[in-house]
């Protein structure tokens, strides 16, 4: 038997890191980036061809930079988290209705047409699962601000 | 150059995604063993990188251009990136954050291979 280690961190400092969350960082950090490079080119280069389906895939990029940021820093970035997780939920769940109602104003794709469906509907379940994440991260800090007296370093 | 190249990153990301999976079920922590592996990826990458960037004329479709260019950027990110989280992550999912990394460099850099090739 390997000997325990110590708990990685305190629950105290709201980092969101630590445990499962650190998968998190990593497919948002992928998709973010992605998402980010692509948007860059499509404005840069064919703007015109599908603007609302590039300023929607630009919005995209952004939100996933964001809670990339907020889920690896964790502290008073988790409130900021969680808006931007929900951002991304409403934003797959009404692009994705749009894309399928009205086709005709998507005439490229965006990360969130079709619920995400070019990307394994990755996009769909993400905000999910950061938001649960970010909820277990702030319910741990409230209970150890109850618990602890001791002044906590951020 | 570019297929085989990325069968070759394809070889090796699955080989760096299973090895993490394993450190994982023996909570080992990441070792140097393992930034071996992570490192030749990283090195494959970036030489697909190159090559990809010379022959970018080869693809003519602008709107597959850009997400072709944006894959290939990206990748090589993702091996460090996740090799420094695991490293700052001193439990069993650091392991996670190699493997899940390695998993999405292997489907990205097939989606460029496919893109590659419906130009052929």
């Amino acid at each position: 038997m390997p000997e325990p280690r110590p708990t990685p961190s305190s629950p105290a400092d709201r980092r969101a890191l630590g445990g499962p969350g650190v998968l998190l960082v990593v497919v948002y950090g992928v998709l973010a980036l992605a998402a980010t490079g692509r948007s860059v080119l499509q404005i840069g280069e064919y703007f015109s061809r599908a603007p609302l389906a590039y300023v929607l895939s630009a919005v995209a990029a952004v939100v996933y930079v964001l809670a990339t940021w907020c889920l690896a820093r964790g502290g008073p970035w988790v409130r900021v988290g969680i808006v931007a997780c929900a951002v991304e939920l409403v934003g797959v769940v009404v692009v994705g209705l749009a894309s399928l109602l009205v086709p005709s104003a998507f005439p490229d794709k965006t990360v969130w047409s079709h619920f995400g469906q070019g990307y394994g509907f990755v996009p769909l379940v993400l905000p999910v699962l950061g938001l649960l994440w970010f909820r277990r991260v702030e319910r741990a800090a409230a209970g150890a601000t109850v618990e602890t007296t001791a002044p906590t370093a951020d | 150059m570019i297929a085989w190249l990325t069968y070759v990153v394809v070889g090796l990301s699955v080989l760096l995604c299973l090895a993490a999976v394993w450190y994982a079920v023996r909570d080992r922590l990441i070792d140097d063993r393992l930034l071996v592996v992570a490192g030749l990826l990283e090195l494959a990458l970036v030489v697909l990188l190159v090559t990809g960037l010379v022959g970018l004329g080869h693809i003519t479709d602008s709107a597959e251009r850009a997400t072709f260019v944006a894959y290939l950027v990206s990748l090589p990110v993702i091996p460090p990136g996740t090799a420094f989280l695991a490293i700052k992550e001193k439990s069993r999912w650091a392991m996670g954050s190699i493997a899940v990394g390695a998993f999405a460099v292997g489907v990205m850099s097939a989606r460029l291979l496919q893109i590659w090739m419906s130009y052929a």
